[in-house]
């Protein structure tokens, strides 16, 4: 700025010129183009020694207030007063016409270049030090600690259990949740350990608290997981949201459950839909798992706090009702995990201070960039994490695809069927989302697969990722699809999955015959 | 403003104007509108807003408790959102009302650090009520500043929870009254709660309650660092832009309409008293032993139960064996099929039980599903039994005539006197035991369901009963005065099954 205030170039910019006459030794300095004029200021000070500002500051458009320090006492009331971090501040008053900030001013002719005087400076900021907030490049992540763990008796112990120990072996000393028929046995089992760890268990206010607090948690770079269920997912939704922009890792078993609304607490594979195309608004995808045995709830959580610190991503653990209440044999690992520290995580000590975990990106370009960003990540999760099993299926000509307690209820299906001599198989996706495509993709490209029977507790949910994923693959002719559903608590049973693919291998040889 | 007593330890040398700096504040606000030109050094808020005050004396205080490393801010959503673009502190932005939940993740992953939740009112007493009144009863150590200004900002001066009766906003453009209830005064009501230390009220609008309002917030945080408690400062803060007046007549206002309706002071101050102690930092250091994990995921019972089956019970079937036990709640039920379970595991076999009840919290039916697989349970449900175990009447006739031929159908003949209703197939043992009575006999009626394992022992040949009592043992290790009666119990129902088939 040029001397528009027209009292010379000595002083701070905006500073009255007459230096007071007891000569104090600290008085305020204004730094105008930082001044919006609110003038709290002018009511602060007792001396009038500030006046409203009766010029438009052309870099900023706004009208900065006028100060004359002939009476001035030096009592800094009007700095308190000022809501601006750079407007005005106390300086001794020797440095500061040393500083001669008119003359540094002058030197904004075009801010946009960024041809600024950094006013910290004279508010006592190290401006050569980087504290603005960007992440310090040279810390790097404190790493995991893998730990053996002694033999131990195989446990008998239900799915959401398994589930819950397996978090505690991933290294998981936070849990949160709200009861919710039929997850809660997991949250009340958490409950009884993690004080026995000096680990947390917090019930919180809500479903919608509750996932707020893994963001906290998560932000901070430490592993945390709920158990919840299918309304409960439902408020968790948005949170989940935030967590994927803000790239918060955490881990959610969703035990689902009978809907919509509040439905019933019986099982169904009712938020597959939810899981893998609707976690809350914007561009949103998570790894979703889905475990058919307690075992696999024990083994796919471990799992799940691996890839969530993995791609800083939440994880979605589906199960079912059947599968949260069934007691079996759960085997432990080898090794239990002490979590480090990553590098990126909001702590709160000095290591971690320029971190920030935070979902706006405000300018259009910006959440573009994200969202893009987000993307390759959703494509290297697709690439790397697709999950599948397959049980008699070299021979198959009937293929059945079911995930969860359906899954292994097609099982029996195919042992049945293939008492029946009818040549059935069974593939197995264990990642939802991705869907396994890969591995289907050549598993039908063997050419003995005739038909595909959907095995699922939903109206097709499971279908919709199936036809989606061959069509997003390509994959255009495929054997016909067919299904056997139920839904409302009640699971396809083995009975009704050998009558359904029984009368389909009738259709298939009655039409070859035909031929 | 006195600050060369403050010997910063965060911020190196000195600036030019020879002093230590006296905030907390970044040096250059890259991170709103990428601190482009003066947009850099100055805060988004417009003329007079109170936000950039509280957020000045918040920053002051950080770097007055020289805790800059250790405090994690939590942005809300509100016109403060970016309060991260400014404080140099750890940073995170919470979704909108949550920011006291996102406050206690915070606070639980790493108890030493200091915690603030920044919130306005829409945020804080609309939106988030739930999380903020629960975070303050609960009481964990955060510090939560309160901004109310009486109006929404950010999304252009709509009605607060705070806005005062009468007030015009764009959605009480008559003036706020009717079904709109009166302004939420979140200090009073903050201060009932038993969690909260300190509770206080400040304004802006002269210097001597913008001094209240600087010791306020440096109180709040000061409880952070010695981890004391909860504590709340509500502060009332001017919204020129929105109440449509110049910066002065907004403090004008403040003083006039809103100080009558939300009186300023101290609204709640135990943090003398010795309450609020510490709780939390235990979780500083969880135990990540893999011995203590172990005893306690395991109980403590890491010993192999010896094997006594010489082989699958293929006499039942083939390789996949399915039960149901069937009855009210506190019948035994699941008890009894949780035992078959852990027996079947100890045998080297594969099992699962899956219980289903009623909607019912007691009494209510209690039914329980189990498999028993020479190698992997495939369909884990028990729609058509080999066995059934039935504790009552309509148990026994809802089930039986699932019961696969060949099959074996146990009930308790104390409670079931007629059982010439129920038409089975002459392949299936249907085999009466007076469970309940055996187990009155016995001096405890809760070990009728091990009478009960006892009779399908005998009855099926399921496991040898060394098996079921090896089963038993284990289950009861922590309540080892019971271990005889259980296994009279079982022996009871042995012999009964054998007197009744001889």
């Amino acid at each position: 700025m040029p001397d528009s205030n027209g009292k010379g170039g000595k002083n701070l910019s905006g500073v009255a010129a007459s230096i007071p006459a007891k000569n104090l030794k600290r008085r305020p300095f204004h730094l105008k183009e930082y001044c919006k004029g609110c003038a709290r200021c002018i009511e602060a000070c007792s001396k009038s020694c500030i006046s409203m500002g009766t010029e438009i500051n052309s870099f900023t458009g706004l009208m900065p207030v006028n100060f004359d320090l002939s009476n001035c006492i030096g009592c800094a009331l009007c700095v308190t007063a000022c809501p601006e971090p750079y407007a005005l501040g106390m300086g001794n008053s020797e440095t500061i016409e040393d500083t001669h900030y008119a003359g540094a001013a002058s030197a904004v002719s075009d801010p946009s270049a960024g041809n600024i005087i950094i006013p910290g400076k004279y508010f006592g900021k190290d401006v050569e030090r980087d504290d603005t907030g960007v992440m310090n490049a040279d810390v790097e992540d404190i790493p995991d600690e893998i730990i053996p763990l002694p033999e131990s008796v195989p446990l008998v112990i239900k799915g959401t259990y398994a589930s819950a120990i397996g978090a505690l072996l991933a290294g998981c000393r936070h849990f949160y949740g709200y009861p919710i028929t039929p997850s809660t046995e997991g949250a009340e089992l958490m409950a009884k350990l993690m004080p026995k760890l000096d680990g947390v268990f917090f019930q919180a206010v809500s479903e919608v608290a509750t996932v707020n607090m893994m963001y906290g948690t998560g932000g901070a770079g430490m592993p945390c997981m709920t158990f919840t269920s299918s309304p409960g997912f439902s408020l968790m939704l948005e949170g989940i949201s935030y967590m994927i922009g803000a790239e918060v890792p955490g881990v959610f078993v969703n035990v689902m459950r009978g809907g919509p609304g509040l439905g019933n607490i019986a099982p169904e594979q009712s938020d597959i839909k939810l899981v893998c195309r609707g976690l809350g608004h914007g561009h949103t995808h998570a790894l979703v798992l889905a475990p058919a045995t307690p075992q696999e709830m024990l083994d796919l959580t471990i799992k799940a706090f691996e890839l969530t610190f993995k791609y800083r991503n939440p994880v979605i653990i589906a199960g079912d009702g059947y599968l949260g209440q069934m007691t079996g044999k759960v085997t432990l690992p080898k090794s239990m995990k002490r979590p480090g520290v990553p590098k990126w995580a909001v702590y709160g000590d000095k290591t971690h201070r320029g971190n920030l975990i935070c979902s706006i990106f405000l300018t259009e370009k910006d959440l573009e960039e994200h969202n893009l960003y987000l993307s390759k990540k959703y494509q290297q999760i697709c690439d790397n994490e697709q999950l599948s099993d397959v049980f008699k299926c070299s021979d198959a000509n009937i293929l059945l695809i079911a995930c969860n307690t359906p899954a292994q209820t097609s099982k029996g299906a195919v042992t049945a069927l293939r008492e029946k001599n009818i040549k059935a198989g069974l593939f197995r996706p264990i990642t939802l989302w991705p869907f396994p495509i890969m591995a289907l993709k050549k598993l039908l490209s063997g050419g003995t697969i005739q038909q595909i029977v959907v095995v699922e507790a939903s109206e097709g949910q499971l279908e919709d990722e199936l036809r989606l994923a061959l069509n997003k693959a390509g994959i255009n002719k495929h054997p016909t699809i067919a299904h056997v559903r139920r839904c409302g608590g009640i699971l396809p049973s083995v009975e009704e999955i050998v009558q359904r693919v029984c009368s389909l291998q009738t259709e298939i040889e009655n039409s070859e015959v035909g031929r | 403003m006195s600050n060369n007593s403050n010997d910063t330890n965060t911020n190196g040398s000195a600036g030019s104007s020879g002093e230590k700096s006296t905030n907390a504040f970044y040096k250059q606000f890259l991170r709103y509108a990428h601190g482009v030109g003066l947009k850099g050094y100055s805060t988004h808020y417009c003329p007079g807003c109170g936000h950039g005050l509280a957020q000045k004396y918040l920053a002051e205080t950080v770097e007055e408790l020289r805790i800059k490393d250790n405090t994690v801010a939590i942005s809300p959503v509100g016109c403060s959102v970016f309060l991260y673009s400014y404080m140099d502190v750890g940073n995170s932005q919470a979704p909108h009302g949550r920011a006291p939940a996102v406050a206690l993740g915070h606070k639980f992953a790493n108890p030493n650090a200091s915690v603030v939740s920044y919130q306005g009112d829409g945020d804080l007493a609309s939106i988030g009520l739930a999380e903020i009144v629960f975070a303050a009863q609960v009481g964990i150590p955060i510090a939560v500043v309160f901004a109310n200004n009486a109006i929404y900002g950010m999304t252009g001066g709509q009605m607060a929870p705070t806005t005062l009766t009468g007030q015009k906003t764009t959605t009480s453009p008559y003036g706020r009254g009717d079904i709109f209830g009166q302004p939420f005064k979140m200090a009073e009501l903050i201060a009932t709660l038993d969690g909260p230390i300190y509770v206080e009220r400040v304004a802006l609008f002269n210097a001597k309650e913008r001094a209240k309002a600087k010791r306020a917030i440096k109180k709040a945080m000061q409880l952070q660092v010695e981890n004391k408690g909860f504590a709340f400062v509500e502060v009332l803060a001017e919204c020129p832009t929105h109440l449509k007046m110049e910066p002065l007549s907004a403090m004008k206002w403040i003083q006039e309409e809103m100080l009558p309706i939300f009186p300023l002071g101290v609204k709640k101050d135990v943090s003398g008293e010795g309450k609020g102690i510490n709780v939390i930092t235990k979780f500083a250091h969880p135990n990540f032993g893999p011995e203590k994990l172990l005893s306690v995921v395991n109980g403590g019972q890491n010993e192999f139960t010896p094997r006594y089956a010489e082989s699958f019970p293929t006499h039942i079937a083939k390789e996949n064996i399915a039960l149901k036990f069937a009855g009210a709640g506190g019948d035994g039920a699941q008890t009894a099929a949780m035992l078959i379970t852990s027996a079947a595991i100890n045998e080297g076999y594969d099992s699962t039980h899956i219980p289903s009840y009623g909607p019912e919290s007691r009494g209510g039916t209690s039914y329980a599903d189990v498999r028993v697989a020479i190698e992997e349970v495939s369909s884990p449900s028990a729609s058509t039994p080999h066995i059934l175990v039935a504790f009552n009447a309509p148990s026994l006739f809802k089930f039986a005539p699932s019961v696969l031929s060949q099959g074996y159908v146990i009930y308790d003949s104390s409670v079931v006197s007629d059982v010439g209703l129920l038409k089975l197939s002459s392949s299936i043992k249907l085999i009466g035991v007076p469970f309940a009575e055996m187990a009155a006999k016995l001096g405890n009626p809760l070990v009728k369901n091990v009478v009960a394992l006892g009779a399908l022992q005998a009855a099926t040949k399921l496991y040898p009963a060394e098996t079921f009592l090896a089963a038993l043992r284990t289950n009861l290790k922590s309540k080892p005065n019971l271990i005889e009666l259980n296994e009279k119990a079982f022996w009871a129902g042995v012999d009964a099954v054998k007197i009744s088939l001889r």
